[in-house]
């Protein structure tokens, strides 16, 4: 589902991703762990096509991620869902809004994004706060919308970028046994994280990256 | 899609108010300015036109010439092809169309005695003969000893058309730096419209929006702010010829002649409506073009 031959990025003087070649399956789940500026959500960002490899070739299924132009992009990303550590939720749209726009994007009909809201909603255990603004909702909350939003138009990847990193234990375990239930759909899921706690508990294949290198997959 | 474009467009229209009166307002001064100088430009045009139509050769006698001397001379001009009418004034007609038109000369005029102004022969030139060029091969033709003076207003027609022409090109170098202004303000609130609804664009773009998907509201945005920015100014054109006819008007035709002032024709209207909504698509193309291509 995710191939990356050789694939460097790097920024000024500073590499932040050398010589990266691996594959992640489809259907599989998988952690990018590392510490700080290991170049982590650098190889997710090269994924959803946020930026694009130095040289290498980058293939998400099937396509090769870093020759898309502005205007295929839409067309890579609307097969990848993507969850924030900071949520990027819509402040002044209601979660319902929130999640539907990922719907609305592709053309879908309202009344089709109500009903497929309603059930992805559902799925991430937020019944009948489809009304709410994102302020009005704990921060675990919030990052199910994320999750909800990122899963509703059935996406064959889901990328999360330290998508526990500003929840506490539970919220944090809730958001992760979310990602497992996708992942058990048939999504690949790549989680980026460092946080050692939350990989023992649902241990998975881990891709460890240090100064942009990796170094154990 | 169409009806997803419009609740978009109408909702940040409404959200971003006040950003978006600034646009308008700004639409509506340069489309105003345009309108304004269309007016004037139309208006000017159309009193050389009444000019060029009426431009005579008055050819004055000398006051010793015998007057079947005179008619002879009428009579010989007026068998000339290219010559349409030719009319005989004698001093007295001079002298009275002189009173008519000059308050309180009747005094001086009888002062300096019935005769004081000279005859003259009124020749009109038939329509295919009354440009520039074949007026000054005419009167170069029609050099009698009888003729004290020739004058027509040719050359003064000349010179006021050479000096509208000069207003066309100063019109469009000007309006083009309007325009430029015009899409640089336009672009830079519609930047700000765009920067208050980062968020949502940003996040739009990451779950695969499309170019289009997110820029045709902004487009039909635009589109609204130019067509009420120009309708306004267009109103505001038509406020100004309202009250300059009013309170203008006798004295205009007394200075240059001619006809009433006359407003914008429907197609310039189209066009001054037409060049609002095109500013305000521009403005936010540039501006949606510029976050787009920033955005992840």
């Amino acid at each position: 589902m995710i191939r990356l031959y050789h694939v460097h990025k790097r920024y000024g003087d500073h590499e932040a991703l050398v010589d990266v070649s691996v594959q992640v399956s489809k259907g599989e789940f998988a952690y990018v762990t590392g510490p700080s500026g290991a170049g982590k959500s650098t190889l997710l960002k090269l994924l959803y096509g946020a930026e694009r490899p130095t040289s290498g070739k980058l293939l998400v299924g099937g396509v090769d991620a870093s020759k898309l132009n502005q205007r295929q992009l839409p067309f890579l990303r609307r097969n990848i869902g993507v969850v924030f550590q900071d949520f990027k939720l819509i402040e002044n749209r209601t979660v319902e809004d929130n999640v539907g726009l990922a719907l609305e994007v592709l053309g879908t009909e309202r009344g089709d994004i109500q009903r497929r809201v309603r059930a992805v909603l559902n799925v991430v255990g937020l019944k009948g706060k489809e009304g709410r603004l994102p302020l009005e909702l704990s921060g675990g909350e919030q990052q199910r919308v994320a999750v909800a939003r990122a899963i509703v138009n059935d996406p064959a990847v889901l990328l999360a970028d330290e998508p526990t990193g500003n929840l506490d234990g539970a919220m944090a375990i809730e958001v992760m046994e979310i990602l497992m239930a996708v992942n058990l759909r048939g999504t690949t899921v790549l989680v980026a994280t460092h946080d050692a706690g939350l990989m023992e508990r649902f241990p998975h294949r881990g891709l460890r990256f240090e100064g942009g290198r990796l170094v154990r997959s | 899609m169409m009806a997803h474009v419009l609740r978009r467009a109408l909702r940040s229209l409404w959200e971003n108010l006040s950003l978006n009166l600034v646009a308008t307002a700004v639409i509506s001064a340069a489309t105003l300015l345009a309108g304004v100088y269309l007016a004037v430009m139309v208006n000017l045009t159309g009193v050389v036109d009444s000019w060029d139509r009426d431009v005579h050769i008055s050819a004055y006698f000398f006051s010793d010439v015998p007057v079947d001397r005179r008619f002879a001379v009428k009579d010989e001009l007026g068998a000339r092809p290219e010559v349409a009418e030719v009319h005989y004034v004698s001093e007295q007609e001079a002298a009275a169309w002189l009173v008519d038109k000059v308050q309180d000369v009747e005094p001086v005029l009888a002062e300096l005695g019935p005769e004081v102004l000279p005859s003259s022969l009124e020749i009109t030139m038939a329509d295919e003969a009354n440009g520039p060029a074949q007026i000054a091969a005419f009167i170069d033709t029609i050099d009698y000893a009888e003729f004290e003076v020739i004058d027509y207003g040719q050359e003064w027609v000349q010179r006021f058309n050479t000096f509208l022409a000069l207003l066309q090109v100063m019109g469009v170098v000007l309006g083009s730096l309007i325009f430029t202004a015009a899409v640089f303000l336009v672009g830079n609130t519609m930047h700000l419209v765009v920067y208050a609804r980062k968020q949502e664009l940003e996040t739009m773009k990451l779950v695969g929006a499309t170019w289009t998907f997110i820029s045709l509201p902004f487009l039909l945005e635009g589109a609204l702010q130019g067509l009420v920015g120009s309708g306004v100014a267009l109103l505001g054109v038509y406020g100004l010829h309202r009250l300059l006819v009013f309170q203008l008007q006798d004295a205009l035709q007394l200075a240059i002649g001619g006809e009433a002032l006359s407003f914008l024709s429907w197609p310039a209207c189209t066009g001054l409506l037409s060049a609002g909504v095109f500013l305000g698509v521009v403005g936010c193309l540039v501006s949606v073009h510029r976050f787009w291509r920033a955005a992840p």
